[in-house]
């Protein structure tokens, strides 16, 4: 144990790596070993890239502490890329085109992001929504990438369909990592640092508008990876649904229920976000804004942390309980 | 020429209800240092509500304004008292408020759904589209209704900013809320009051707008991106800087008309937004609305 | 040479002069002392230094080298770190952590691991004990020695102490007063100093300089500034008060 202790960065925790070694294993071969209908199976898949899309989310809201109503932009823009590029580049591999997709989209966030990450708390959370709008308006008038209000219909691929779960686990094992990474690495604390006070942190050495910046194109990246991955796995997109502010407020929903700021936490969120829309969807259909309402000031009020922060407290609570008796 | 001057009163009679519309949220920002992101929600039930009188009672919309106004000062009243007030203050509250304002203003949204389906309204009274000749131009009634009413309430506003004692306090818990208890103001219920009448102030923005334009439950959100825009570029405090920014905005979206379709203008509040937050955050008049 | 050279610093904020047309410098090793009635730029100066506001006009060298208009960051980097005058922990991080934050950033790198730096720094200021617990739970002296291991484990050669003493007891300003003076002997560290206490100040400053409107003043040895009568009338007026009263009657710094 000590030999491989000794190659392990000193923040890597033996444990974290066990459990999540053991969790990939397992969903890697679980639609092998279960009979999973296709339609669990497709929305297995779909949550894996909706979790990976709330835990990049969380890197700019809950690590740096920025809090993005328009994080649908970049999920849009790499959707689009990736889109066009599978119907004019046919000799292009899906996933490169998604690849594309996340780098472009990366790049816009830090475009509108750099200079407006200089705002503070509520100013900033404004203007994303204003640059989420403005995304949605301007590139669904920009008819001749997006298609206008019609979409962009993609060749349907039905092999291509069943083994996007693997790809999508493999994405989400990636995101997950990348974000484990982020938050007990150095660049880490100096988020939290930023988070906490970013006159201070700057005060003290750290680079703020840099890791700042980093961040930024990370979370955009992956949004917009998802966002091709997306556009694969329904072989049809339009502004509307990618551009939403529905959908920008579901990555907002995904982290803040699951516990902003938490490794774990957008991915406890996601699972329970996509498990409740399936619920609303079949039962409620009509419900579910007020529910995510419900949901968003439950949260609030009651426990900021989110799920995580619920079974933090529990787990505690047991065990003061067991070492009281 | 004749057609610019069309347009430059268009610009004025708007900028009246943008103004109203943006006050309340710049009065609450000011006074209890939380963004309401449920402003667009009120502005949506306002005009709901004005929609439901008219429609079932009959009520002529410009008559039941105070109506709509009391309810919504109520609803103010009891937002804060049931969820604002237990926010944490200060700046661990600003994402917290926002988020939480957001959630109601889903759930507003969602109970607009259920009772008013997602079809376009719009509160229409038989005289509403008269045209009347101003300055040689025509323009239609219920605009200049509108703009009557909001410069009224304005004044309203100003006078009990001014000249009342609650007016005075609640300028004065704006500039230091820790003082204030000294000299025996009780904050808390000074920021009651505030929020309430911030959301009466979205109310009736909302009953005035549905007059003028169609609606459905996603009204506000639009109007709510509008509003930060004048508060941003006004400043706070600044009753002559919020009516400058509203005609500012106000007359960029007019004549935005001349150069491109129609539903993109909306497009051009959010840049225009996104822009003056960069380049201007502290507005050309008024305080630093920045931290 | 000179460790730091600021020459002609101004700021303006719209008409007000905070700060005006200020030049100092900072010997190797030298502890000066900066002391000025309240709303003198004391602290506006400070932020200049090191990089959080930028000068409207002026310079500031680093041992010759250019750093008025850095980043404040870059500036930490290049070897000055200021404190602040109301302590500015990082909440939601451990003592150990906020330290760590610092000697990851700001020091340059030297192969040293930034925890064994951090915790070094800590033991320092004697809050070694404290490394696990959170900045709420520490009193105001340890939020300052807190502050005051940050700005260390950055590896300055510059620092600039902005207020650590007022707000403290007795007991707890003569130790602090002890622990800087052990910075400029054992560490090399050349220090400027702001602070109301004058007594403490006029005792650990090799030098003063006084502000007043955003001038300077007066400058030179702490017993003939004292003797000074520009400074007599713009800030001691009476004879000087004695260490205690000092600080019953400092609030914790009102804007400087």
């Amino acid at each position: 144990m000590n030999a491989i202790r000794r190659w392990m960065p000193e923040w890597l925790s033996p444990t974290a790596l066990g459990l999540f070694a053991g969790a990939v294993a397992a969903l890697h071969f679980l639609p092998r070993a279960v009979e999973l209908s296709p339609y669990d199976h497709n929305q297995i898949t779909l949550a894996f890239v909706f979790i990976a899309a709330a835990l990049a989310w969380n890197w700019l809201g809950g690590f740096v502490g920025q809090v993005s109503f328009g994080h649908s932009a970049m999920f849009g823009v790499g959707g689009f890329v990736a889109a066009r590029l599978i119907l004019t580049a046919t000799a292009l591999p899906f996933w490169l085109t998604w690849l594309a997709g996340g780098a472009i989209a990366g790049l816009y966030a830090l475009a509108w992001g750099h200079p407006t990450l200089r705002l503070r708390g509520p100013y900033f959370s404004i203007a994303t929504i204003g640059v989420g709008e403005a995304t949605r308006l301007l590139l669904t008038y920009w008819t001749q990438f997006t298609g206008g209000v019609s979409g962009l219909m993609l060749p349907i691929n039905p092999d291509l369909k069943y083994s996007l779960y693997w790809y999508g686990l493999y994405f989400l094992a990636l995101v997950a990592a990348a974000s484990y990474v982020l938050r007990h690495s150095r660049l880490g604390l100096g988020l939290l640092a930023i988070k906490s006070d970013v006159d201070a942190a700057a005060d003290v050495g750290v680079g703020v508008v840099f890791c700042q910046d980093l961040v930024l194109f990370l979370s955009g990246a992956v949004l917009g990876v998802a966002g091709g991955f997306y556009a694969s796995y329904f072989s049809f997109i339009e502004p509307n649904d990618m551009f939403g502010f529905d959908r920008s407020i579901s990555f907002v929903l995904m982290a803040v229920i699951g516990g902003v700021g938490t490794v774990f936490g957008p991915v406890l969120g996601a699972i329970v976000f996509v498990l409740l829309r399936q619920f609303l969807i079949a039962s409620y259909p009509q419900l579910y804004l007020g529910l995510y309402g419900v949901l968003l000031i439950v949260v609030v009020l009651f426990e900021p942390l989110g799920l995580s922060g619920l079974i933090f407290r529990l787990t505690r609570r047991l065990r003061t309980l067991r070492a009281a008796r | 020429m004749a057609r610019g001057l069309d347009l430059l009163l268009s610009a004025v009679l708007l900028a009246g209800l943008y103004a109203t519309m943006a006050y309340g949220l710049g009065l609450i920002y000011g006074v209890l240092r939380i963004v309401n992101l449920n402003h667009g929600g009120m502005i949506m039930a306002g005009a709901y509500m004005g929609w439901l009188l008219h429609s079932r009672l009959g009520i002529d919309p410009y008559l039941s304004l105070p109506l709509v106004a009391a309810v919504s000062f109520g609803f103010g009243v009891l937002l804060y008292r049931t969820l604002v007030m237990h926010l944490p203050r200060g700046a661990a509250g600003g994402v917290q408020s926002l988020l939480l304002l957001f959630g109601v203003w889903l759930v507003l949204r969602n109970a607009a759904y259920l009772m008013f389906t997602g079809n376009d309204q719009v509160i229409q009274t038989e005289y509403a589209n008269k045209a009347v000749m101003v300055l040689g131009t025509s323009q239609s009634l219920n605009r200049l209704v509108v703009f009557g009413i909001a410069a009224v309430t304005l004044l309203g506003l100003h006078l009990l900013l001014t000249r009342t004692y609650v007016g005075k306090a609640i300028r004065a818990v704006a500039q230091n809320a820790d003082s204030c208890t000294l000299v025996g103001i009780h904050v808390e219920r000074i920021y009651m009051l505030t929020f309430g009448i911030g959301t009466a102030l979205a109310g009736i923005a909302g009953l005035l707008g549905g007059t003028i334009f169609a609606f459905n439950p996603t009204f506000g959100a639009v109007e709510l991106l509008k509003c930060f825009v004048i508060v941003v570029l006004g400043g706070l405090g600044s009753a002559l800087g919020t009516a400058a920014a509203a005609l500012v905005l106000a007359a960029v979206e007019v004549f935005a008309i001349l150069l491109i379709p129609a539903y993109l203008t909306a497009a051009v509040g959010f840049v225009l937004l996104v822009l003056v937050l960069i380049f201007r955050p502290g507005g050309f008049f008024g305080q630093r609305v920045l931290g | 040479m000179n460790i730091l050279r600021v020459e002609k610093l101004s700021k303006s904020f719209g008409g007000l002069r905070a700060v005006d047309s200020v030049s100092l410098e900072l010997a190797r090793g030298e502890i000066l002392g900066v002391i000025g009635p309240n709303g003198a730029g004391k602290t506006t100066l400070f932020s200049m230094i090191a990089g959080s506001l930028t000068p409207t006009s002026g310079s500031v060298y680093l041992q010759e080298r250019r750093v008025s208009g850095l980043p404040a960051n870059r500036v930490v980097r290049a070897g000055v770190v200021r404190t602040h005058q109301i302590v500015r922990p990082f909440n939601n991080l451990t003592v150990l952590e906020n330290v760590m934050v610092a000697a990851m950033f700001g020091a340059v790198a030297r192969g040293l691991q930034p925890r064994a730096v951090a915790l070094e720094a800590l033991s320092f200021v004697g809050l070694a004990d404290r490394a696990q617990q959170y900045p709420h739970g520490l009193t105001l002296v340890g939020r300052k020695r807190l502050e005051l291991a940050r700005a260390l484990a950055t590896q300055p050669q510059a620092l600039l102490l902005d207020e650590v003493i007022a707000g403290l007891n007795p007991v707890e300003a003569i130790e602090m007063t002890k622990l800087i003076r052990v910075i400029r002997d054992q560490r090399s560290i050349s220090i400027i100093i702001i602070e109301h206490i004058l007594a403490a100040l006029m005792s650990i400053s090799d030098r003063v300089a006084v502000l007043d409107y955003g001038k300077k003043i007066a400058e030179g040895k702490p017993a003939e500034v004292v003797k000074n009568p520009l400074v007599i009338e713009a800030y001691l007026g009476e004879p000087q008060k004695t260490g205690s009263e000092s600080t019953s009657r400092s609030d914790g710094g009102p804007a400087q």
